[in-house]
């Protein structure tokens, strides 16, 4: 029999692929992130862009010289009227950066001096399936690799036990949230290796991973041991790469098989953990749960950590629906932040915070005197980063007085993904795949590095 | 010095013609272009010899002896010649520069991008082991290898062979009879029948459909945001059809893209334009109709240019393509073919969209036929029992009695008496019918309004933008109101005429339920009105408790009289409006001498209502029965969307940006300018650009077409990049084994399975894929083509073979969507609870068909299609990707379709494979891999059997739960089963197994 080699290994590996990971262009800030997608586009003026004067402009017509023939959804377009309408929630300085908070997000108040805000984030979708496509693929139309498929393509995992790029879904409580769509997380023209994992809280946390009943890790090991043995006499016989790379996934789907649901066990963590994140995160599926994952998926070396928070899509009942959104991320978002630090691993872990829009400043449908909604906002929202090259407390840009349009340093989509990649130690410019007689990359032919929040 | 000989040896060499393309470009391509070529970055001067004139005076056209190109290949200066010997390059053989020579002395002409020039029919090449060639294919692979000094594979053996072939054109395994007979028959036709036997099957078609069902973007969702469902397994079904049937590519070509274009199209013609109606639609709430039009056109416009052309425009769209000579005004041009279909961009999110047909099947379209037949017959004798109609009516009329008669049937609701309203006060009714987006109903009172704003009726919120139901007055004109949200999920039209203020008179609505603005009929006095329609997008379902209000809503009251308020739970029609508007009693009608129109109608209907003769009222209720049965009948057949032209054609403009109202010059139906002009005769609209593109002049469909099919069968296309043969794309390993095939196709009359057969009977195809070191280290993607191709199974085939060994499979051709096993709540995860969202697992045969017929939602594709690189259908996708996971082999150990299949694989074995471990283990290499095992394969079964047995024996409860998977009944022993169970699941996982080769 013909010895398998390393170097026979690596030549099947990368005929498979077309192209094996690139590596850091430079020496990166963080070796992973874990990016907190708040699905539906939460609101900027609530949470963290303190507009003090709208109080006195509550219920008057939003100048047409600020709306500067915007285009809106065909939602609120109709509209005869655009009242103003203000945060019915106060707001505080908190920290030694003094950053405002909403009195919605006590626990992520505290955590201030570790946070980096962009107040002055834009898009240009105005709807949720091009927006969310466009902050995850950097293109509003389907069919391009996901920023975590771009990493897992570029940096590959540092992990021989679990998937370089994982997501994480949870629903938020209305049970009214935005679809999501597998492309978010697809790889798009990249081959399927790099498309991210679904971790579920129901079932197998990965799909098919457990044998099946009446199977047991004894059965399926003298399976494998056999399966390894029938597969080495046919590499021997043809001699194909394929089959020794074919080999190697089948070992490293039994050790997925142990590594997964060690990671999912959370009986080893002690009471101060969920002291940080709050009670949810005994409770697979919610978003604390999923925030404790991602700190033990982060130690595991798994690459790029992609979670989801459903149901922020406020167009009416926005006190109602918003500050339970509130309570269900904000404990679990500071606690993920403090794990980090107190574990040594915030230094070189980028968080990032942020929907895939704002919403707008004048009211959708009726305004009442203790309800009313907001339509989405493309033109200016507020996201916050955390950790691995970052710049902590400071706030960067901010938005006019009507939270309608940037006044100072907008930061394009294009931006925040180049600055993320440029964190992991990647020239989001040098990132590419040949696709159709071009060459793409997750920030088309765009994207400035935000250098003012870099450390 | 021996060098020099050499080259004077050449010098003297004359080659019989010398092409750019074909012979000089490699050798730049190769050698010069990393300094002197496309690629501004690294060309080290200005000197480059990728565009014509781009050497400047380095090259003297004609004169190759004092051209500096020339001179710098033969001179003996090493820091003179090129290739530069610095750089560590050698010089280039003498053949290559005897080339350059000719070609320079000849004129030194380039030519266009290869594939822009159409394929002539290249001769033979020379081959010095002519007897290996079966056909010319092989005659072009072969001068290839002998050109790099290698040499053909053996044939594969025969089992090999057998299941090669049946994958490669059923997408299944052969059977063991299949095998056997094959591995028996001396005949030297033994292979071919073989493969005749194969495209003839209806499997030949299925499996051709799939790769065709990924470049149509063929999917049972519409793919944006909520991905609501649609039905377009019609036209899947007739592509399954059309391949079976053998149909020429062209017609292929021209039914699907303007089927509906051509003098009289059958129902299957236009079944086939669902090609172009299969890309993404969208329903998300707030989103912009034209914006997501444009983009469905656009989608079409690239998917019709990567299917057929082999190029992608898609660049073009924004700006003019950077590397391919396709400007912004060529993209728009091509667009324009596809931008003339009555569609909108904000799409129904719970079914198919306009333009769109009923397409019953054969059997289905011959009952609809029978029904029509009856409701005809039905007609002629309700026709006949009505000749003496006026006659008996005339005597009725002389002893009428019918006490307060009115159309009744449907009436939900009726407010009799006249009531005045003050513009303050209104009447809330407790009772009334509910209405939904899709119930019918007609509105129908006497008006007589002192101002000209109020409202008439309404159910639903009491605000104007509110959710409602509602008739109003507004600036004296009638108005109608569906609302679900006021901005953009509603219905509202109003009349041109204002009502006359102060006057009685009748108003009357019907909607047929049909969510369309043209299902409306308005009458003012029995009379139909113009509308203006001011919404037309009612496509949200909305129900509410609120009641039904008299003189108010919509936030507004009413000031005048109302009479007879009536609302039916169905269209009346336009008799039954007229007799509506007539206030008198029946009988005072009959003693009228004259009577208007609408006071016969009225008495007319009261008589057949009430008095009737019995034949009468027996033939009209028997035609009504059986015009009930046929709607029904027709409302149960599948439907599907086409495509269809405006009357007025839309004018199209040059998009700047790409930007949907960015409006830039206006352009005109043509073709891309590089690829040659549109004969006159063709019309200018997609009829034309079909045939232009299936015409024998153009250059790209049948090299584009044959080359993805040799990518299915041989792991690689020709050009590797078989979405792009541009000059993007890779050059052809072998362009005249490419043109050879494109001229082949053409000639043949495109005949498709002429092409499959003429690939897999060739001697490249039958080559062992075994791999040496040496040709693995030589050729590592197999592009010389010096051994068999060996790779992995598509996804599908892998779900297929696993189904067909184990015996699950349910052979059916057609038919609806079925939803196999899947694990519970995935869709619910990523969407919500609502009906469509919840995924109906089959419980019978529609877990066991072909992958094929799997139903297909674009956001959450089936996994464990993904899982093996099958492409979401969101976009049209010609490459196929082959990766190697461990997620798939979690997929293939554990899912549930692959343990019940290894557990039937097990009884097969137990109940057909004798009765020694040795010969079940045979039995299942045969049914998985068409051969016999190995003596160590055996051995290493047979120990795995014997650990399983020890393991089962011991615990017999797991074996009961391990044979219990999937909804199939165990049969057999529980722990010989079980065991077994896991030796098929082994074989089902076996490297081979999942691989073609």
């Amino acid at each position: 029999m013909q010895p398998i080699t390393r170097r026979h290994f690596l030549a099947g590996a990368a005929v498979a692929s077309l192209s094996a990971a690139t590596g850091p262009n430079f020496a990166p800030k963080a070796k992973r992130v874990i990016y907190l997608f708040q699905s539906g586009g939460p609101s900027q003026m609530e949470l963290f862009d303190y507009k003090p004067r709208l109080t006195r402009m509550q219920g008057t017509e939003l100048p047409a010289s600020v709306r500067a023939g915007q285009r809106l959804t065909t939602m609120s377009s109709a509209q005869a009227s655009f009242p103003v309408v203000p945060s019915k929630y106060s707001f505080a300085q908190h920290g030694k950066s003094g950053a405002w908070v909403s009195e919605l997000l006590p626990h992520t108040a505290k955590m201030v001096d570790r946070l980096t805000f962009v107040k002055s984030c834009y898009t240009e979708a105005i709807n949720h399936d091009p927006a969310v496509t466009f902050f995850q693929t950097g293109s509003q139309i389907a069919g391009r690799p996901s920023m975590g498929s771009w990493v897992s393509y570029g940096l590959g995992a540092e992990t021989q036990d679990l998937p370089a790029f994982v997501v994480m879904i949870s629903p938020g409580s209305g049970g009214t949230g935005q679809p999501l769509y597998d492309r978010l997380w697809g790889s798009g023209f990249l081959p399927s290796r790099y498309q991210g994992v679904k971790f579920r809280s129901v079932g197998d946390p990965v799909l098919y991973l457990s044998n099946p009943e009446g199977f047991p890790a004894e059965n399926r090991r003298v399976y494998l041991d056999t399966l390894k043995t029938l597969n080495e006499q046919k590499l021997a016989d043809y001699g194909d790469p394929e089959t020794a790379t074919r080999i190697a996934q089948y070992e490293m789907a039994f050790r997925m098989q142990t590594s997964v649901p060690e990671l999912t066990d959370l009986s080893k963590e002690p009471a101060s953990t969920f002291e940080l994140y709050g009670p949810d995160a005994r409770k697979p599926g919610s978003f604390a749960y999923n925030c404790l994952l991602a700190r033990r998926l982060a130690e595991r070396g798994v690459r790029f950590i992609q979670l989801y928070h459903r149901d922020w899509d406020h167009h009416g009942g926005l006190p109602k629906g918003l500050p339970r959104r509130c309570q269900e991320t904000d404990q679990p978002s500071a606690g993920l932040i403090e794990d980090l630090r107190q574990r040594g691993m915030l230094d070189d872990t980028l968080v990032v915070w942020g929907g895939e829009f704002g919403r707008t400043v004048y009211c959708q449908g009726k305004l009442t005197p203790d309800d009313y909604g907001r339509d989405h906002h493309p033109r200016c929202f507020t996201m916050w980063f955390a950790g691995g090259g970052m710049k902590p407390g400071l706030t960067l840009g901010s938005t006019d007085d009507y939270c309608y349009n940037i006044a100072e340093r907008p930061v394009h989509v294009h931006d925040v993904q180049a600055t993320i990649l440029h964190c992991l130690g990647v020239d989001h410019t040098k990132l590419t795949w040949k696709f159709q007689g071009r060459n793409f990359r997750l920030t088309d032919v765009h994207g400035q590095i935000v250098k003012e929040i870099l450390a | 010095m021996h060098r020099f000989v050499v080259l004077l040896l050449f010098a003297g060499t004359a080659f019989a013609e010398v092409r750019f393309n074909r012979d000089v470009r490699p050798i730049l391509s190769d050698r010069c272009y990393a300094c002197h070529g496309p690629d501004g970055n690294n060309r080290k001067t200005k000197m480059r010899l990728d565009v014509e004139g781009g050497a400047g005076a380095s090259i003297l056209a004609g004169d190759a002896e004092a051209s500096p190109v020339y001179k710098r290949l033969i001179s003996t200066s090493k820091t003179l010649r090129m290739p530069p010997a610095y750089l560590g390059h050698d010089a280039l053989p003498a053949s290559d520069v005897a080339m350059i020579r000719q070609w320079i002395t000849e004129g030194a002409k380039y030519e266009k991008h290869w594939s822009f020039i159409p394929p002539v029919r290249p001769a033979l090449s020379a081959v010095q082991n002519s007897a290996w060639a079966r056909n010319p294919i092989d005659r072009f692979v072969l001068n290839r290898l002998e050109r790099e000094g290698l040499k053909p594979s053996p044939e594969a053996d025969r089992r090999t062979l057998i299941r090669r072939v049946t994958l490669d054109l059923t997408g299944l395994p052969p059977t063991p009879a299949e095998v056997e007979a094959f591995v028996g028959d001396a005949s030297p036709k033994a292979y071919d029948k073989v493969v005749d036997r194969l495209l003839a099957s209806t499997r030949y078609a299925e499996r051709m459909a799939i790769r065709w069902l990924e470049a149509a973007r063929y999917a049972d969702t519409n793919g944006y945001q909520t991905d609501g469902p649609r039905t377009m397994w019609r036209w899947r079904d007739w592509v399954i059809d059309a391949f079976h049937k053998d149909m020429p590519y062209d017609r292929f070509t021209i039914d699907q893209l303007a089927g509906d274009l051509l003098p009289n199209p059958t129902t299957e013609q236009l079944i086939a334009t669902g090609f172009h109606r299969n890309n993404r639609t969208s329903a998300e709430g707030g989103s912009i109709d034209e914006e997501l039009r444009v983009e469905y056109v656009a989608d079409r416009t690239e998917t019709t240019s990567t299917v057929w052309l082999g190029l992608t425009v898609g660049c073009a769209r924004c700006h003019d393509h950077k590397f391919d000579p396709v400007p912004q005004k060529d993209y728009y041009s091509l667009f324009s073919f596809f931008n003339n279909v009555p569609e909108r961009g904000f799409v129904w999110n719970f079914g198919n969209e306009d333009p769109l047909m009923k397409a019953p099947r054969q059997n289905e379209a011959k009952r609809l036929a029978e029904l029509d037949d009856k409701v005809a017959a039905a007609r002629a004798a309700a026709d006949k029992a009505a000749r003496d109609l006026p006659k008996l009516q005339r005597k009725w009329e002389q002893q009428i009695k019918a006490p307060g008669w009115t159309v009744s049937d449907g009436l939900g609701l009726r407010v009799a008496e006249q009531k005045s309203f003050d513009g303050k006060a209104f009447t809330e009714l407790a009772d009334g019918p509910k209405f939904n987006y899709q119930d019918p109903f007609t509105f129908s009172a006497r008006v007589r309004p002192e101002t000209p704003n109020g409202a008439l009726l309404s159910k639903g919120e009491d605000d104007f933008e509110g959710l409602q139901h509602a008739l109003y007055i507004l600036n004296g004109k009638l108005r109608l109101h569906i609302t679900f949200r006021w901005s953009d999920l509603a219905l509202r039209l109003e009349t041109v005429q204002p009502l006359k203020l102060n006057e009685w008179q009748h108003v009357a609505v019907s909607y047929d339920g049909k969510r369309r603005a043209s299902g409306v009929r308005v009458y003012v006095d029995g009379k139909p009105q113009e509308v203006t329609v001011l919404m037309d997008q009612l496509l949200n379902p909305l129900s509410t408790k609120l009641p039904w209000r008299l003189g108010a809503g919509g936030g507004m009251r009413f000031q005048g009289s109302l009479e007879d308020v009536r609302v039916y739970t169905r269209v009346l029609t336009a008799d039954e409006v007229a007799a509506l508007t007539v206030s008198e009693p029946v009988e005072q009608l009959a003693a009228l001498k004259k009577r208007s129109a609408a006071q016969e109608t009225a008495l007319r209907l009261c008589y057949l209502d009430t008095a009737a003769a019995p034949v009468i009222r027996s033939t009209r209720a028997a035609l009504a029965a059986a015009e009930a049965e046929r709607n029904k009948y027709a409302a149960s057949l599948p439907e599907t969307m086409v495509m269809r032209e405006r009357d007025e054609v839309r004018d199209t403009f040059i998009l700047k940006r790409g930007a949907y109202d960015a409006h830039g010059d206006k352009v005109a139906r043509a073709v891309p300018a590089v690829l040659g002009a549109m004969p006159e005769s063709y019309p200018r609209n997609r009829l034309g650009l079909a045939q232009w593109l299936v015409d024998r002049k153009n250059p790209l469909t049948a090299r584009t077409t044959v080359n993805r099919w040799w990518a299915m069968l041989f792991g690689t296309g020709i050009v590797k990049t078989v979405e792009d043969l541009g000059s993007q794309g890779e050059w052809p390993g072998n362009q005249d084994l490419l043109d050879w095939l494109a001229v082949e196709f053409m000639d043949s009359g495109w005949g498709v399975k002429h092409m499959l057969r003429t690939m897999v009977t060739s001697a490249t195809y039958r080559q062992s894929s075994r791999v040496t070191p040496e040709l693995l280290q030589r050729d590592p993607e197999n592009r010389l083509l010096a051994r068999g191709a060996r790779f992995r199974l598509s996804a599908e085939m892998i779900r297929d073979q696993a189904l067909a060994a184990s015996g699950l499979l349910v052979d059916k051709v057609g038919g609806p969507s079925v939803m196999p096993y899947q694990p519970p709540g995935l869709w619910q995860e990523l969407t919500s609870s609502s009906e469509y969202n919840s995924y109906k697992q089959d419980t019978g045969e529609g877990l066991y068909r072909r992958s094929l017929y799997s139903y297909w939602r674009r956001t959450i594709a089936p996994p464990s299609m993904v899982n093996f690189d099958s492409p979401t259908r969101e976009v049209c996708t010609v490459r196929e990707n082959r990766t190697n996971t461990p997620l798939q082999a979690l997929n293939l150990m554990n899912e549930v379709t692959y343990v019940e299949a290894s557990r039937r694989l097990a009884e097969r074995l137990l109940a057909d494979g004798g009765a020694s471990a040795e010969s079940r283990i045979a039995h299942a290499f045969r049914l998985v891999l068409a051969r016999d095992p190995k003596p160590e394969e055996v051995r290493a079964l047979s120990a795995a059997l014997e650990r399983f047995r020890a393991y089962y024996a011991q615990n017999p409860a797991k074996a009961e739960q391990f044979v219990a998977h999937g909804t199939s009944k165990p049969t057999g022993p529980g722990p010989e089963l079980a065991a077994y169970a896991g030796i098929a699941g082994i074989v089902l996982n076996l490297d081979e197994a999942v691989t073609k080769e």
